[in-house]
């Protein structure tokens, strides 16, 4: 099996460096082809070891070489296949082979397509080395890695400003969250002495509660940044601005999950430290519903779908905060594999209509492009939950969780949010493809995408329909192996069919809503002009505060810091110190007028001057002496 | 009266004032010279008298020491002024101030 | 044996060199520098094979008394500490030579970089402190030569402001050198300036706290520490690229070098005593300087900040006092070395065809210059400490070991791994993306091979000691753990005792975990 391990994890490596060497150069078919054909690879071992895993194999465990060494401190290349690294390389592999296929289709036309499959499977070999790492270090690198690439990415098209400054944003602020990651693993050794898993979760039950605390908030806020949590959030709505199989690969399926995935690696640590679990899911509850609010009426329809994945984020940290892991790696699965699809759609969209965003401009283009409107249809079916698609099952699941648990006010929050989904989701199918064809006003002529491009995409829209009721019961037998195996039942079944139908009756009530109100949308001016639309719309005034009363002050007190400070006031010092021994030497040299007279007369004063400081200095010691 | 130790030191200190002040005050190259001279010998009063006090003869031997020193002084300095005035024509002090800094 | 006498062939062979340079030819000069620097470069290397890690203390020591009478010896050995940075100067030495361009008085400057690598490979070979003062004097007339006559506009005003600052301070050191000889004189009755004879040395505390602020001035100015930073800056705003890439790859090395060999072992006590304040300095360092870089609008000046603030992490690195954090931070002076040596040979690349090196004259060079771009973005990269390259290493575990210490503050100089990503890529964003604003930057050439063979032996070690540093972490690592052993063992506080583990019982106590 180690060699399926070792296969999994470096041919997106090597596929990477192979279209690195030609990152430079004009578009080269074979580069994304031969990516593509490394990913397969890699999808192919990892579900050998999918496979293996499930006939109850033990988990796969090699250590390949020692990467730090100094002191107490060891910390090697462990790479580690139990029944949760497998489930994410299996989502991670399996959106990123049907990403690259569908890449070569929509970077067709780009002159640095080499050069995007270099880091689109730099990025996928990161992510495989953050899941299957045995150790916290090892996360680290993956968890780094992932940032460089998604940095790169999003300015992809580094021409473009705002391109650029998405990207930067993203970095810093993945850097501000992996601050608190590093103390984290600083605080695990210093206390258990190894960042090993395995070491580290035997340790926990022997440390103090404190500790543990502390422990659990550092990863938390390491998990934030990566996931994009209030309020470090406004990156991935930025982060639009990079290639749209970009979004749907990294700021949708995989990388935006890591610190959902992180949360669940820890549940030993979280189990005995409910406080911040709870803390954990209001956060994620507050975050589901902050970003659906959003979403509401963006007129940007990649960011409608980036505020989505934040929101179905925020319902992946209740369930990790409530302690049901594996309820929260399901809906991880299940959401990467619809959102991705959402995504590939929007890209799909994108090219028919010239890279338009504005879902008000466009309108009927069902006529036109039926596979992509039948796909973005189902993805959105399943993002809202409907039966009997793969949201339902792992998004009601996360409800019953916050039910059972007793956490009423989540599950109130998380209701609300679901509605709220199935409404923007539908928003945005009803704007783009019922309706006119207001597109027409402004000159575009919309195409389908390349057949393979749609064919790419169809294993993501047979999974977003199938991967619930399908997968399922194999899903938690074999997770459950490692994660609490806690099942989530409402007791009384009349609660629970109440639940549930309500449930899909609210939704159903949304999705209708959204499609009356859409269908025939006219931009509505007068609601534009309403403060909430406004608060909704400037993102709650979030960026602009980041941008007023950190950005802005950070740039002028670093000018302040160099020209006033460093300048004037410690630089000033040490020539103001060489100024005065010149100024002195200067002032002085008038002694030396060469007159022997005045000489001789300052030669009797020194020697006045010496004499009396040797009296007083005699006389001194003697006083003191006694 | 007695003329003890005190009365030759005070003379001197006094010898040695005069001599100091015409160090600093007398401009002539001459005048300087002399009230080298002054100093010199107003210390060799003080070895001398002290010398005698203790009945340790090398204060004076030191005297005579100065003494010697003080004849080739005024030897060496005489001729450097002799020099000075046929080069510049004078032996002001104020003139000389080629060492000016 | 043939390796008795390797340490003085490795310091005087350059310096022989120079001298008989002077009788090459001038267009044969380059050739002859070429082949000068990489046999030192070969002979270090083999030095760095024939290096036993297993061994506990100096090696390859060689002892020539010179004057007897005081104690002082010509003595020099090395340990795990000091060999890589010597593999480093030499190796800096090879490819800056290799790489120069085209400059005026081209032997000169040859000559000049053979006898800085003599002064270089001394100061770190020195066990003795008088040999060790003399080198580290020496090594400020070449630089003060490169930058005085090689140097930009203000080159005159820039040098002697290096000379005079570094000088102040070392000279504060030899007072303290002198006071450290006559306390051992006191204590044993013997003199001596073996700075072996002085580890074995324990002194009261207070006298500690003395020596050890005569030191740190010395050091501290060299490194540079804030507020003593002020002649960085301008030494490497005027010097020429190779001056940059020699001042920042080594010399400031010396000092945080200076730090592990003298003020640690020597003032165990002073240390522990010494440790918060010098904690604090180093993040206003980290912090402080990264605002100025951030605000520079000269890509050199940006380098030329950002080296002020990672010297920051290495001091602080150093002054975590086990054996996680110094291994750490000498570590980190490799790769810092390495890293800010290739970001300063890349800004040269730029100022070579455009001869400025403002970030508003540059914009968009990365459809110009596609592969220039790529060296530059892996080191800007591993200039803010991505995991893999060689950065990451030493930076982790130098905020790891301050851990221990306190955690506020390393929590604090952690933002180091923040502040560095902004002032980076924002340097990196004006530089290379966007569009090309500046019509001369339009035709430029991407580098060519000369400049290539500099850098790309640079990026292979960054990615190559970031995936695998064990071959020099590991000599690296036994050499610390004796010393911070010796300081526990040296301590007299109790607080001292405390703050410095034993690396030898930690490892009995934790049973062998690996």
């Amino acid at each position: 099996m180690e060699l399926y391990l070792y296969l999994a994890l470096f041919s997106p490596l090597a596929g990477s460096l192979i279209a690195a060497l030609f990152g430079a150069r004009p578009k080269t078919l074979f580069t994304g082809v031969v990516t593509s054909a490394l990913l397969g690879l890699s999808l192919v071992s990892s579900t050998i070891l999918l496979f293996y895993i499930l006939g109850g194999g033990a988990a796969v465990h090699v250590e390949m070489m020692t990467w730090m060494a100094t002191g107490d401190l060891y910390i090697p290349f462990g790479f580690l296949v139990d029944q949760v690294s497998v489930t994410m390389m299996m989502v991670v592999t399996v959106v990123s082979t049907v990403v690259h296929v569908y890449s070569i289709g929509y970077m067709d036309h780009d002159k640095s397509f080499n050069r995007f499959f270099a880091w689109l499977s730099a990025f996928v070999f990161s992510m495989m080395v953050l899941v299957m790492s045995d150790n916290f270090a090892g996360l680290f690198i993956g968890w780094e890695g992932v940032g460089l690439c998604s940095w790169a990415l999003i300015g992809f098209w580094y021409h473009k400003e705002s391109a650029i400054w998405a990207a930067n944003e993203a970095f810093i602020m993945n850097r501000i969250a992996d601050l608190g990651m590093l103390i984290g693993l600083f605080l695990i050794y210093w206390n258990v002495g190894s960042l090993q898993y395995d070491r580290f979760f035997e340790a926990v039950v022997t440390l103090d509660q404190s500790v543990l605390v502390m422990i659990g908030i550092f990863l938390f806020i390491g998990a934030m940044g990566k996931s994009a949590q209030f309020p470090l959030h406004t990156w991935l709505a930025d982060a639009m601005e990079g290639p749209t199989p970009v979004s749907a690969l990294i700021h949708a399926a995989t990388m935006v999950t890591a610190g959902v995935y992180l949360v669940v690696r820890a549940n030993p640590l979280y189990e005995m430290i409910p406080e911040v679990g709870y803390f954990v899911a209001s956060l994620g509850a507050f975050v589901a519903m902050f970003a659906a609010s959003m979403a509401l009426v963006n007129r940007d329809m990649k960011r409608i779908i980036a505020y989505s994945t934040l929101s179905q984020l925020g319902y992946m940290f209740v369930a990790a905060g409530l302690g049901a892991y594996w309820v929260a790696l399901f809906h991880l699965m299940a959401h990467a594999f619809f959102k991705a699809l959402l995504f590939l759609g929007a890209g799909n969209v994108m090219h028919a209509m010239s890279d338009e965003l504005d879902p008000f401009k466009m309108g009927g283009l069902k006529k036109v492009m039926k596979g992509t409107w039948i796909m973005m249809t189902l993805a959105s079916v399943a993002l809202a939950g409907i039966w009997p698609l793969a949201g339902f099952f792992s998004k009601d699941l996360i409800l019953e969780v916050a039910f059972v648990e007793h956490h009423y006010v989540l599950y109130t929050v998380l209701l609300l949010t679901a509605m709220l989904t199935a409404f923007y989701s539908f928003r945005l199918v009803a704007l783009i493809f019922h309706g006119e064809e207001r597109y027409k006003e402004y000159g575009s002529h919309p195409h389908e995408a390349y057949t393979f491009m749609l064919i790419a995409m169809s294993p993501l829209a047979l999974l977003a329909v199938i991967a619930g009721f399908a997968f399922k019961g194999s899903y938690i037998d074999m997770v459950t192996a490692v994660l609490p195996a806690t099942e989530y039942h409402v007791h009384s079944p009349v609660v629970f069919w109440i639940m549930v139908i309500g449930t899909q009756l609210l939704v159903g009530a949304a999705i209708a809503y959204a499609y009356k109100k859409y269908q025939n949308a006219k931009i509505d001016k007068a609601f534009e002009q309403r403060p909430c639309y406004k608060v909704l719309f400037n993102q709650y005034y979030i960026p602009h505060f980041y941008e007023e009363y950190i950005s802005k002050p950070y740039r002028e007190l670093s000018h302040v810091a160099w020209k006033q400070l460093d300048l004037r006031v410690v630089d000033a010092t040490v020539d103001g110190i060489a100024t005065l021994f010149y100024k002195t030497g200067e002032q002085t040299h008038t002694m030396q007028n060469g007159n022997l007279s005045t000489m001789l007369r300052w030669m009797v004063a020194g020697t006045v001057l010496l004499l009396a400081l040797g009296v007083a200095f005699t006389v001194g010691i003697s006083v003191v002496a006694g | 009266m007695e003329i003890t130790l005190t009365h030759y030191l005070i003379l001197s200190t006094l010898l040695f004032a005069i001599g100091l002040i015409g160090v600093m005050r007398r401009t002539n190259l001459l005048m300087l010279f002399f009230a080298t001279e002054i100093l010199l010998n107003a210390v060799n009063i003080g070895f001398a008298a002290i010398s005698r006090y203790y009945g340790d003869l090398t204060g004076q031997m030191f005297a005579f020491f100065v003494i010697a020193i003080a004849a080739s002084e005024v030897a060496v300095g005489l001729g450097l002024l002799i020099v000075w005035f046929k080069r510049s024509g004078g032996i002001d002090l104020t003139t000389m101030t080629s060492m000016k800094g | 044996m043939m390796f008795d006498n390797i340490l003085s062939i490795l310091v005087f062979f350059p310096a022989l060199a120079a001298l008989l340079g002077f009788v090459v030819e001038k267009g044969s000069i380059r050739a002859y520098g070429i082949a000068v620097a990489a046999v030192e470069f070969a002979l270090s290397l083999v030095l760095w094979y024939a290096y036993d890690p297993s061994v506990v203390g100096m090696q390859f020591m060689e002892s020539i008394p010179l004057v007897p009478a005081f104690g002082i010896h010509y003595l020099v050995g090395i340990d795990g500490i000091s060999l890589f940075i010597i593999v480093l100067a030499t190796f800096f030495t090879l490819i800056g030579i290799a790489s120069l361009g085209e400059v005026s008085r081209l032997k000169d400057m040859i000559l000049t970089l053979l006898f800085l690598e003599m002064t270089m490979v001394g100061v770190f070979v020195a066990l003795d402190a008088v040999v060790f003062y003399v080198f580290w004097e020496l090594s400020l007339v070449p630089m003060l030569y490169i930058i005085g006559a090689w140097g930009g506009p203000l080159r005159i005003y820039a040098s002697i402001k290096f000379f005079l600052y570094t000088f102040t301070g070392s000279l504060v050191m030899l007072v303290g050198m002198l006071f450290m000889a006559y306390f051992y004189h006191q204590a044993t009755g013997v003199w001596s300036f073996s700075i072996l004879e002085w580890y074995r040395l324990v002194l009261p505390e207070n006298f500690q706290i003395w020596l050890f602020v005569a030191f740190f001035f010395g050091f501290a100015i060299k490194v540079p520490m804030f507020p003593f930073h002020t002649w960085l800056p301008y030494a490497h705003g005027q010097a020429p690229t190779i001056g940059s890439v020699i001042l920042a790859a080594i010399l400031l090395k010396m000092g945080t070098y200076a730090f592990v060999r003298f003020s640690l072992p020597m003032f165990p006590d002073a240390s522990v005593f010494f440790m918060v304040p010098i904690a604090v300095i180093s993040i206003i360092m980290i912090i402080y300087t990264a605002m100025v870089a951030y605000a520079q609008e000269d890509i050199k000046q940006v380098v030329a900040y950002s080296s002020v603030s990672h010297m920051g992490v290495i001091v602080l690195g150093t002054f975590a006092l086990n054996v996680e954090g110094i291994s750490g931070s000498v570590f980190l002076m490799i790769a810092h070395g390495v890293v800010s040596g290739a970001l300063f040979m890349l800004v040269g690349v730029y100022y070579d065809r455009r001869h400025t090196k403002l970030l508003s004259e540059m914009g968009g060079l990365a459809s110009v210059m596609p592969h220039y771009a790529t060296i530059f973005g892996i080191m800007v990269m591993a200039s803010v400490g991505l995991p893999l390259t060689i950065n990451f290493v030493g930076e982790f575990l130098s905020l790891l070991g301050f851990y221990k210490q306190s955690h506020i503050l390393t929590l604090l100089a952690g933002t180091a791994i923040i502040v560095g990503a902004i002032y980076m890529l924002a340097a990196f964003k004006k530089a290379f993306f966007g569009t090309v604003t500046n019509e001369a930057n339009r035709g430029l050439k991407d580098v060519n091979g000369r400049e290539l063979f500099a850098l790309i032996p640079l990026v292979l070690v960054t990615v190559w000691l970031g995936v695998y540093p064990k071959p020099v972490l590991e000599p690296i690592n036994n050499s610390v753990e004796s010393i911070v052993s010796l300081m526990h063992e040296k301590a007299i506080t109790q607080e001292a005792k405390m703050r410095i583990p034993n690396p030898s019982q930690q490892e009995a106590a934790s049973g062998g975990s690996h």
